[in-house]
């Protein structure tokens, strides 16, 4: 039983920091991420709070509402992104960072201030699709297994191969005939989609939501993930969500010095690892030390 | 051979991940061992302790600490056969996760009975967790409303604000009757500030105050002069703030300093003499409603307040410690009780923790707040709230609670 939600929250920093690695594929600095949890969460919170009939007769929250909730909240993210895309992807290096940094602020002034998202009390009481953290901690596994695959299969489809070219050089691959606004605008909406689908489980397992979720801070935390593991390949980002969202509660033994050996982890890991923990050239070296062994 | 090698490391993931869910799923489960009771009945505490709710959190450190004190010394004393406590205190930082992420650790560890965490914000996270799984849980700050109601498991030791704000309300046109016009301002983005600004509007209202202007203002603002100056246009002659204890304190400063020159009213949240050193001079005169009062007059009171003086160089102790204190004495007195029924190495860990609820709930408890009991469903009954006045020594960043009578 002994930390298995902290596996679980494990898996939320992964997905989120593969959701901040998508844009950064092809070159593009969208800190956007927390927005789109946020929106997540709502849609989670939203449903299984304010529509009985999702809810069921039983005392476990059903599966398929679950389901749903995933669908709509995919859905919902996604259509926000492809309509925010286009004009803001437009922008580039600091400027697409700082219109991002504006959507999740709006996004949090807006939930702070509306009457259905309750405010900064936010929503409590979120009823559970599952009866402890084991299931929370298949789901986030499936999710990440699922979405680690799409990332490793971009690395040999056209598509990854397309957002690589943006990243390394943006007008010589347009001069190649890659549409580079669209492929943008489709690394964006996935990288929704899948901070969405984050926020629905996050919604049910933290029990309540408010607007303090996707804010500011939230957005430096997933960008440091990615910092810390690396932005090349997408085990980089993994490795960063897993170990940074860990690290605060392995800590714990030894008190208040906590926080303090954590920034220092922060510090050191990018001073020691300029491209990130882990990079395509170190997993080369490292499959060529097993191959010979 | 290139791809399947990428796709290696993925399915090596969810494999770990799957095998650590069936792992979870089937092994042996704390809850059905015997209480441990070897070395002190495990108790638990999450306190906010880094973040920057760590104000409160160091008062109510304080405040287990000497209960911790205090109590060891009455076992000696008074019952040798009452069953030894050991603390165990974890970080529940500001945000929803690390609390709940505290509250799990201690509940596998085994501990009896949580207190915390902090914040009602972290409550309506981690309580939850600790109500499925069939932990009691005594809040020591917690005023949102509706904290109790989340489960039979769920109990406080801190009133809500619903009861305790309007009393300084009341206090205040008490004071100066001729007050007409109030000005409302609140922390948008707090929690604790939204609720707790709606309960103080509705009790303007009810004395026929509707407020002239209510003003916004965030957690991590320093500067409100567009706040202030909005609503000194409107002559107001009383203000009421709910905010933090470090953005509030900047707010009264400001106020002041901007030529306001009538009545203050602050909530909960500047309950502590951490504001002192923040608004300074300009403190003098504010209004907060207590749930404690240094100065009761009872055995416990006069004990606790010692012991305070004693720790502390002579300062006088404030509410978040009182209640702390009071939190861990009302499990301290349950689990006795409950050992003197039948002997706690008998239960299972499980049981012990149901029949500690039940216990918990039904007592009456001597604590330097007064006596207080618990309703049905968790709820504090305390007989006595308090209106203090801050009084700041001229000259010096000290001052006190100078309760009014």
């Amino acid at each position: 039983m002994r930390d298995l939600s902290l596996l679980v929250q494990m898996g939320f920093g992964a997905l989120l920091a593969l959701s901040v690695y998508l844009p950064l594929r092809c070159g593009q600095l969208s800190l956007a991420t927390p927005g789109f949890y946020a929106i997540g969460g709502y849609v989670a919170a939203l449903l299984s709070t304010r529509w009985p009939a999702l809810s069921g007769g039983g005392a476990s929250y059903p599966l398929t509402s679950l389901a749903l909730e995933l669908l709509l909240a995919a859905l919902v993210a996604g259509a926000v992104a492809l309509v925010l895309g286009r004009p803001v992807l437009q922008l580039r290096g600091i400027y697409l960072a700082i219109a991002t940094i504006a959507l999740v602020e709006i996004l949090r002034v807006l939930n702070l201030n509306m009457a259905w998202s309750g405010g900064a009390v936010g929503i409590f009481g979120i009823p559970q699709p599952f009866d402890g953290p084991a299931g929370y901690a298949l789901a986030t596994g499936v999710l990440l297994a699922l979405t680690c695959w799409l990332c490793s299969r971009l690395e040999a489809m056209r598509l990854g191969r397309a957002m690589s070219a943006i990243r390394e050089d943006e007008l010589a691959a347009r001069c190649m005939g890659i549409p580079t606004a669209d492929v943008k605008l489709i690394a964006f909406v996935l990288s929704a989609v899948i901070a969405a689908l984050t926020g629905v489980l996050a919604a049910h397992f933290l029990n309540t939501w408010n607007a303090r979720q996707g804010s500011f801070d939230a957005s430096i935390t997933t960008l440091a993930f990615v910092v810390f593991g690396g932005s090349r390949i997408w085990l980089g980002p993994v490795l960063g969500g897993l170990v940074i969202t860990a690290l605060p509660e392995l800590l714990r033994p030894v008190g208040d010095l906590r926080l303090i050996l954590f920034g220092l982890v922060i510090l050191v890991g990018p001073i020691l690892f300029p491209q990130g923990v882990i990079t395509p050239e170190g997993l080369a070296r490292i499959r060529a030390a097993v191959r010979r062994a | 051979m290139e791809a399947g090698q990428r796709s290696l490391p993925g399915a090596a993931l969810a494999g770990a991940l799957a095998l650590a869910a069936a792992l979870a799923a089937c092994g042996p489960r704390a809850d059905d061992l015997p209480l441990q009771v070897e070395g002190g009945v495990p108790v638990g505490a999450v306190l906010s302790l880094t973040s920057n709710a760590n104000a409160y959190g160091q008062d109510q450190q304080i405040g287990l600490e000497l209960a911790q004190a205090w109590h060891q010394k009455r076992r000696k004393a008074d019952s040798p056969g009452a069953p030894e406590l050991s603390l165990r205190l974890e970080d529940g930082g500001g945000d929803e996760a690390t609390a709940t992420q505290a509250f799990n650790l201690l509940i596998d560890a085994g501990v009896v009975a949580l207190v915390g965490p902090t914040l009602s914000q972290q409550a309506f996270a981690a309580d939850p967790i600790a109500q499925r799984r069939g932990v009691p849980v005594v809040a020591p700050s917690n005023t949102a409303t509706n904290i109790p109601q989340i489960g039979g498991f769920i109990s406080r030791v801190s009133a809500p604000s619903t009861e305790i704000a309007p009393l300084s309300i009341a206090k205040a046109l008490e004071l100066n009757p001729s007050i007409r016009r109030a000005a409302v301002f609140y922390a948008q983005d707090d929690a604790y500030s939204t609720s707790e600004s709606a309960i103080f509007q509705k009790a303007l209202a009810d004395k026929g105050l509707k407020p002239v202007t209510v003003q916004r203002t965030q957690l991590n603002d320093q500067d409100f002069q567009n706040q202030i100056t909005g609503a000194l246009r409107q002559t107001p002659d009383l203000i009421v703030i709910s905010a933090q204890a470090v953005d509030g304190g900047n707010l009264i400063r400001q106020l002041r300093e901007l030529g306001y020159k009538g009545s203050i009213v602050v909530g909960n949240g500047m309950n502590t003499p951490n504001i002192y050193p923040i608004c300074q001079a300009y403190c003098d005169g504010i209004l907060i409603a207590q749930a404690y009062s240094p100065e009761l007059d009872t055995p416990m009171n006069r004990e606790f307040v010692a012991l305070y003086k004693l720790a502390k160089g002579g300062a006088i102790p404030p509410q978040l410690t009182a209640q702390a204190f009071s939190a861990y004495q009302v499990v301290a007195e349950a689990l006795q009780r409950l050992n003197k029924r039948q002997p706690l190495s008998q239960f299972s860990l499980a049981d012990a923790r149901k029949a500690l609820m039940a216990e918990l709930l039904s007592g009456r408890y001597d604590t330097p707040l007064g006596e207080i009991a618990f309703s049905p469903d968790g709820e504090v009954v305390q007989q006595r709230f308090h209106v203090a006045q801050v009084q700041m020594k001229p000259g010096s960043l000290n001052g006190r609670f100078a309760l009014l009578p």
